[in-house]
């Protein structure tokens, strides 16, 4: 017989397994997904008859000039949504902070966005962008364009123009929002004592309040990074027909007829998981580091 | 210099509300149109014709919206109640594999949801969960779970159990303390995590579009062909019938969380 004691001591050892075992079934689906998608990008589909394991479908997406040109297409709306959502969030977070407008009507408008769906982004960069959208509708009424096609083809051209203004207005708000909690509590402590000591309000943000937001910035960085380096919906609504976005080049591979075409859809797909599980890596060693610094977990602090 | 400061900040927090809303009034405009030629800067005319042709069958678009809103609610249900108990053991309890846990449950955000669907499709094939509600809601479900686990860890830990401990040492069984004591505490953060993950669910398309196989139809798969589609008005009509359908289950939501902090009001979510 076990005292109630030992069987507190027990249950309590056991119950966060318990607590945690939906979550790890859930997890565990999403690993299954992951490395069923590896297993195919390297030739293995049993299914299909290939049972070896290559290395060629990787080396077939480098030498296809049209792949190719879809991995550096994605890279460069990655990195420049990215940096310049990260710059404006940053800045509208100071903003709010500054303001004291940390909750209310203006912190229900930032948040809009976060409900507004990527597809209805999409249209309405079409509506404001395209050949026949309103800023060349304006231009024609100031008189410097007399046909539509004077206009650059900002949306459907193959500079990916379109698809990044669809991203900036999408997540230069989401960074100031996952900014805002921890730039809050650092101005509120810290900003009255560097302004007592003498600092001027600039000198202070670029001192104090920004270098300690970092982390949650740097944090917030790699998120919309990996998000956008992977998601469909905007460079299938938006862009040109070549080259295409990665994960959009990838889903055309994948319900491609020709089930030959599987591998290197898989192959695009182990490119993306690769760059983000290195993403991963370094939210998680940012966040470490920040849980090192603060003495707490980085979580529940 | 400080009034300066203050008038700049004044200055950015006005044309970000600015660029937020200016294309939703514009999709609204569009929608609301008849004709709208280039380069008129203003409609030439006004009429419900996208309206009409959207809600043109009486039954369809009502059972599409209860059908998508549905499916999210089971989503959103789902993932707080499993992040709810993910959150309880990151929180509460110290255990080999917690980092583990806590960084495993962040991954479904920084692995996009395309690398994840197309590589599970085949094993959901495989278990007759393919072209399913069931499979739509299993997948939805992992990629709202991040966000729940996310919002609950931080509120579970501020609540803490040391009251739930009292409880029990009054001779109240575990499951009586965490519904007396906890469950009330915790209840707004547990309803903006259900917002959180119906926004999410709601939105999803890519993942629907995939996993549900066209015999899965949410407003968001139904609407993405004519988004892009000749005609504006309609794709306009579309586009502000799904935000107002979301925004008022955003209100019920608030709503609700406003009622239980009574008027506390809700508070950004704290990540770090």
């Amino acid at each position: 017989m076990l005292r109630p004691l030992q069987r507190r001591k027990i249950r309590r050892r056991l119950a966060p397994y318990l607590l945690a075992l939906p979550a790890l079934a859930l997890l565990g689906l999403f690993a299954a997904g992951l490395v069923s998608g590896l297993m195919q990008s390297f030739g293995y589909i049993p299914a299909f008859g290939l049972t070896r394991f290559t290395l060629d479908y990787y080396r077939g997406v480098f030498a296809d000039a049209q792949l190719a040109a879809s991995v550096k297409l994605s890279l460069w709306i990655s990195v420049s949504s990215t940096l310049i959502s990260v710059v404006l969030g940053t800045l509208l977070c100071t903003a709010l902070v500054r303001l004291r407008k940390v909750r209310g009507f203006t912190l229900q408008t930032v948040r809009l966005p976060i409900q507004v769906p990527h597809t209805v982004v999409a249209l309405f960069t079409l509506c404001l962008f395209s050949q026949s959208g309103l800023l060349s509708r304006i231009l024609a009424q100031a008189g410097l364009l007399t046909s539509q096609n004077q206009f650059p083809n900002l949306v459907f051209g193959s500079s990916g123009s379109g698809i990044l203004l669809a991203y900036v207005w999408k997540e230069t708000p989401f960074v100031a929002y996952f900014v805002l909690a921890l730039m809050q509590s650092v101005s509120q402590h810290l900003d009255e004592a560097a302004a007592t000591l003498g600092a001027s309000p600039l000198h202070t943000f670029f001192s104090v309040t920004l270098p300690l937001s970092m982390p949650a910035i740097l944090r917030a960085g790699l998120m919309i990074f990996a998000f956008s380096f992977g998601a469909y919906e905007l460079p299938f609504l938006l862009g040109a027909t070549s080259p295409k976005a990665l994960p959009v080049q990838a889903y055309i591979e994948y319900i491609d007829p020709d089930l030959r075409h599987r591998p290197y859809a898989m192959a695009l797909n182990g490119i993306i998981l690769l760059l983000t599980l290195l993403l991963a890596a370094a939210f998680f060693l940012v966040t470490e580091h920040t849980a090192k610094k603060l003495g707490g977990d980085g979580h529940a602090t | 210099m400080r009034r300066k400061q203050s008038r700049f900040s004044r200055l950015i927090l006005a044309a970000a509300a600015a660029t937020i809303l200016f294309p939703l009034a514009l999709i609204a405009l569009w929608s609301v149109s008849s004709v709208w030629e280039w380069p008129g800067v203003l409609p030439g005319g006004f009429s419900l014709r996208g309206y009409e042709t959207v809600f043109a069958d009486y039954q369809q678009m009502p059972r599409l919206l209860l059908f998508s809103a549905e499916l999210s609610l089971a989503v959103a249900a789902l993932s707080t109640l499993v992040g709810l108990m993910t959150a309880r053991a990151i929180a509460l309890y110290r255990f080999p594999g917690r980092k583990l846990l806590l960084f495993g449950t962040m991954l479904p955000i920084l692995v996009p949801s395309t690398v994840f669907g197309m590589g599970a499709h085949v094993l959901l094939i495989r278990a007759g969960l393919a072209g399913t509600l069931r499979g739509v809601i299993l997948m939805q479900t992992v990629c709202a779970l991040p966000y729940t686990v996310n919002i609950l860890t931080d509120l579970t830990s501020s609540v803490g159990d040391g009251l739930e401990e009292q409880a029990q040492v009054l001779g109240c069984p575990p499951w009586r303390a965490f519904w007396a004591v906890s469950l009330p505490e915790l209840l707004p953060g547990i309803l903006s995590a259900m917002s959180m993950a119906y926004i999410i669910s709601y939105s999803q398309y890519f993942l629907t579009l995939l996993i549900g196989g066209g015999r899965v139809r949410t407003l968001s798969t139904v609407m993405v062909p004519f988004l892009t589609g000749g005609d504006r008005t309609v794709a306009a009509t579309y586009a502000v019938t799904f935000l107002f359908s979301v925004l008022a289950m955003y209100l019920v939501f608030e709503g609700l969380i406003r009622l239980m902090a009574r008027g506390k009001g809700s508070e950004p979510w704290n990540w770090n």
